[in-house]
């Protein structure tokens, strides 16, 4: 998201009233993308990670910790820093994009929606090389050691979802007082987020266009001391400053829920994002396709989120928080009241797991798709005739349903169909759990596919480990040309069973139980068919049985680790893909430690940080097992993050996270 | 009688999906051998029974493999056709490699014509001009690590034969540099070779190896001295999950016989008791299969890996076998 252009923000009764011009501009500016960038081929595999920080401030004497809300000082300094600008890094909103003058390029920072985050990228993409593979550990902690150089002596970037204490009205750094006239929340004051223009008008406009602050009630791990029913005892009925501050008192806080009002609380999660360039349009939508149904799992197998605002809570993982913290729609458009102004209900918020496959794949079976798919028929016609297929521009004509929530009244006034503010507008507010980007203008960028289910990890080795195991999945998918189709509806399904406390080793998720084309018994399909390797039609003759044949509930283990007589697994698949190519003995045993850590991860042998934090929690001495983190716990869980980030279990700490992968390098 | 049994590209059809960590390696090769001749010789009947499964049957072997025309006696199974089979982007845009697996009980002095005869199929079969590497695994080597890994035990395959001397070694890498001088192949690596047999290795040949490809799946534990010698010696030391004897004796018997997993094309071996069964009148079907003794001679792997986006496109295998009556 480019910050430099600034311009004025409309409030939302005026954007509101723009939104189908916009609309239509970003309508046309895609058409353009497509014409321009649809034969774009043979592009390489280019990819990249995202790390985000959460900025904490330590207090060692009175064992307190705050959020540091000095992103923007530090991002200053770094971008100040004329070594790391000499070698490529800096931070680009600041200082634009410079050619390095050596040859690794240092990494990159950037601003976030949390004004206590930081997010970091590579200086370069990675390729495919496996001496690439095996920077990209380096290259994170590089990145840490950059960011905390140009922090205060007491400062850390940590990699913990959230911030145990975010709400609790205090652990702020400076401090400013909540309740501010932007985000209306009682909690979080407007300063929490990004000073940039762009953020306070997001979170405005989604408050404003739906009516009331957003809503995120999670239910509270119920402790044996935990007092039941649970009201969440920090919340403030009698605030009566803002029309919202009635929120409350109409039953905005559910029982047995820690209860949270405002973007910051989704939006400032930090998670752990890639996204890989493919080969060409096709490659890109199979692969968007392909990689949807493994995103609960990914989610549930990274799951790091176990406190929110002072409390343990029952759910395991971010994303419903961040999806809540984001839900613009209406009382009509969610179904509570009947539809008058709004054009449609809307069953999922904009920042939720995707409802579109877009492939044109022969094995995309019409049963796959999402019954309840809301798409604006209008702008879909135009896309069609403008030459997109119909699977693509229903793609599109579904992420377009939204109203764009940040509109800047100059970019109003000419549509440049070289430029395309007005289709990210929408895009990038189209928070879903994989992305289709397409080109952009200006350089050779090929189609990409970006996944965003997974949970930040405390340590860098982690991150490495789930970044990579993403991208050989991807490469095992596209030698092997796996199929992991499942109707939409049961991804939905999964996504929410991924929130449950320890989903990873109790839960079952619908999978696809066999990923490879059968052999087939005709003599038409062996090695020397006229077809084309890829996409064969289904054979004629051959009927296919119930979808819901296709599939079953397994657990994380199964799918990951494979099923005696079942699904081969995730890891064997890409153990089998290793083997097909020449790889060296070191890189083979450092990629092993990585896959260790993921098959661990999935049998249990490994515990998720949910489970690691949650059992710190409950071991600390100042837990009083009634769910409440206090102050100094979570000043010491902050230590221990850090404590474990810099020793990765080599010294016998946090083992039951990390295990001895790391002892043997 | 030459056999010449091919798998095609078997990135799709699963068989190179390790199904069972403690599986036997050579799996793949012989469940891509069956998947393929099952493809070519099984006809799905017109009707589908009640349980959605089509019944097969199994058509005579002589409609889908192929004897040379021209009087040589090579049979192909399933019939070869390159025609259709290569590579969808451009020489450079690949890497390719092939091992060649020199079997144990086949002639040494014809490695020669064998060798050549290996690069041509997969050339022709991926319709390329050269391969980047090519791994020559001699029969009988077993690499050994420091440790034990139990793992490893189970990948070797059944020890069939002694290691050849290694003159003989020698004089069959001069083959090999034969073809890098040609220019068909760009490296040349070999398999299995421990510290004391790579060093002597390295002193005895002109054009020396640039790979030694060790078996060491998940166990991280090559020898110190074979680190130090293949660093100080720019060898790349690579991993493989091969079988070291990747074709144990009775393989190809048992992929091409008469019985429920066989392909058909040999006739069953016959044996005192069988005579017996025929004695008493019990029906037998008439034998259409080829008769006579199976020697394998040689096998060849082949993979081509898109090199800047880590796919493979191709993988497969050739192997060839003698029958004589």
């Amino acid at each position: 998201m480019g910050l430099l252009a600034i311009g004025t923000p409309l409030d939302w009764p005026s954007a509101k009233k723009v939104a189908s011009h916009v609309r239509e501009w970003g309508i046309e500016q895609l058409l353009a993308i497509w014409r321009r960038a649809k034969g774009k081929e043979r592009d390489a595999l280019l990819w990249g990670d995202e790390i985000e920080y959460i900025v904490v401030a330590l207090d060692d004497q009175q064992r307190l910790v705050k959020l540091s809300l000095r992103q923007a000082d530090i991002l200053h300094a770094l971008a100040e820093d004329e070594e790391l600008i000499k070698q490529g890094g800096g931070v680009p909103d600041l200082n634009g994009e410079k050619a390095p003058t050596n040859k690794k390029r240092a990494p990159t920072f950037h601003p976030e929606f949390g004004r206590f985050m930081l997010e970091a990228t590579p200086g370069q993409p990675w390729g495919i090389d496996f001496k690439d593979l095996l920077d990209v550990e380096q290259d994170m902690k590089w990145r840490r050691k950059i960011a905390k150089e140009h922090m205060e002596a007491n400062e850390y970037p940590i990699t913990l979802t959230t911030f145990p204490l975010l709400g609790d009205r205090k652990s702020l750094v400076p401090y400013y007082p909540p309740h501010g006239e932007r985000l209306r929340s009682q909690f979080v004051p407007d300063e929490i987020a990004n000073p940039h223009i762009r953020f306070p008008t997001l979170a405005a406009n989604i408050r404003s266009r739906r009516g009331r602050k957003v809503e995120l009630n999670v239910p509270v791990f119920h402790d044996t001391k935990t007092p039941w029913p649970f009201k969440d005892p920090t919340v403030d009925y009698d605030l009566h400053e803002f029309p919202e501050d009635a929120d409350v008192r109409n039953g905005a806080a559910k029982d047995n829920c820690v209860y949270m009002d405002a973007m910051a609380f989704g939006m400032g999660s930090c998670c752990l994002q890639i996204t890989f360039q493919a080969k060409n349009i096709d490659e890109g939508r199979k692969m968007y396709d392909q990689l949807s149904p493994l995103g609960p799992i990914l989610l549930a197998l990274t799951a790091a989120t176990p406190i929110y605002k002072g409390f343990l809570v029952d759910t395991d993982v971010r994303w419903n928080q961040v999806s809540g913290a984001v839900d613009c729609r209406t009382r009509e458009e969610l179904g509570e009241v009947p539809l008058k102004h709004d054009r449609w209900r809307i069953p999922k918020s904009r920042y939720a797991s995707n409802s579109t496959y877009i492939s044109q794949d022969s094995r995309l079976r019409p049963e796959y798709l999402d019954p309840d798919l809301v798409v604006d028929e209008d702008l879909k016609a135009k896309l069609v005739e403008g030459g997109m297929d119909d699977l693509l521009a229903t793609h599109f004509a579904h992420l377009f349903i939204r109203d764009p929530l940040v509109v800047f009244e100059e970019d109003l006034k000419e549509l440049d169909l070289t430029k395309t503010d007005h289709f990210e507008n929408l895009q990038s507010t189209n928070w879903q759990h994989m992305r289709f980007k397409p080109p952009p203008p200006g350089n050779d960028t090929g189609w990409r596919v970006e996944v965003r289910p997974m949970e930040i990890q405390i340590t860098d080795f982690e991150n490495a480990a789930f970044s990579i195991f993403v991208v050989l999945i991807t490469r095992a998918i596209l030698s092997f040309n796996l199929n992991f189709y499942i109707p939409i509806p049961r991804t939905t399904e999964n996504m929410e069973t991924a929130h449950k406390r320890d989903a990873v080793l109790n839960e079952k998720f619908y999978f696809r139980r066999n990923p490879v084309m059968r052999p087939s018994a005709s003599p038409q399909s062996g090695r020397n068919t006229p077809e084309p390797r890829h996409d064969r039609p289904s054979r004629p003759g051959t009927p296919l049985g119930p979808v819901e044949d296709e599939y079953e509930l397994m657990t994380v283990d199964e799918i990951i680790n494979g099923k005696a007589g079942g699904f081969p697994g995730l890891i064997p698949l890409v153990e089998s893909y290793l083997d097909s190519l020449n790889v060296d003995v070191e890189t083979r045993c450092e990629l092993a430690q990585y896959l260790a850590l993921i098959k661990g991860r999935a049998n249990g042998r490994l515990w998720t940080a949910a489970k690691w934090i949650r059992h710190f929690v409950r071991e600390h001495k100042d837990y009083k097992m009634d769910s409440v983190v206090s102050d100094g716990l979570a000043y010491d869980l902050v230590k221990a993050a850090e404590r474990i980030t810099n020793q990765e279990g080599r010294d016998g700490f946090a083992k039951e996270m990390l295990g001895d992968v790391r002892d043997e390098s | 009688m030459k056999l010449i049994l091919s798998t095609g590209n078997i990135m799709e059809g699963g068989s190179s999906i390790r199904r069972d960590p403690t599986q036997k390696s050579n799996a793949e090769l012989v469940a891509s051998f069956r998947n393929n001749f099952a493809a070519h010789s099984l006809q799905t009947d017109g009707m589908v029974n009640g349980n959605g499964t089509a019944k097969t049957h199994r058509s005579n072997y002589k409609t889908w493999t192929h004897m040379a025309d021209d009087g040589r006696m090579e049979l192909e199974v399933p019939k070869l056709s390159f025609d259709r089979s290569g590579l969808q982007e451009e020489r450079e845009q690949y890497d390719i490699t092939l091992k060649l697996f020199y079997l144990s009980g086949a002639p040494i002095e014809k490695r020669a014509v064998q060798t050549r005869e290996a690069v041509n199929l997969v050339l022709k079969e991926l319709h390329m001009p050269s391969l980047n590497l090519l791994i020559i695994s001699f029969p009988g080597i077993y690499f050994d690590e420091e440790e034990d890994c139990p793992d490893k035990i189970s990948t070797r395959g059944p020890v069939e034969a002694e290691p050849e001397p290694l003159e003989s070694q020698i004089e069959t890498w001069k083959v090999l540099e034969q073809l890098h001088k040609e220019g068909i192949v760009r490296k040349l690596g070999i398999a299995e070779f421990g510290h004391d047999r790579l060093q002597t290795f390295l002193e005895k040949t002109t054009l020396r190896p640039s790979v030694d490809q060790i078996n060491l799946r998940d166990c991280c534990s090559v020898p110190k001295s074979l680190l130090k010698l293949a660093k100080s010696q720019h060898v790349e030391l690579l991993v493989h999950n091969d079988c070291s004897n990747v074709l144990p004796r009775g393989t190809v018997r048992e992929l091409l016989g008469p019985g429920p997993d066989g392909a058909g094309v040999l006739a069953e071996t016959t044996k005192p008791e069988e005579k017996q069964k025929t004695l008493h009148g019990e029906a037998h079907a008439p034998e259409e299969g080829l008769k006579g003794e199976v020697q394998p001679l040689w096998v060849v792997k082949y993979t081509a890996v898109v090199k800047n986006r880590g796919v493979v496109e191709d993988k497969g295998y050739f192997a060839v076998a003698e029958l004589t009556e």
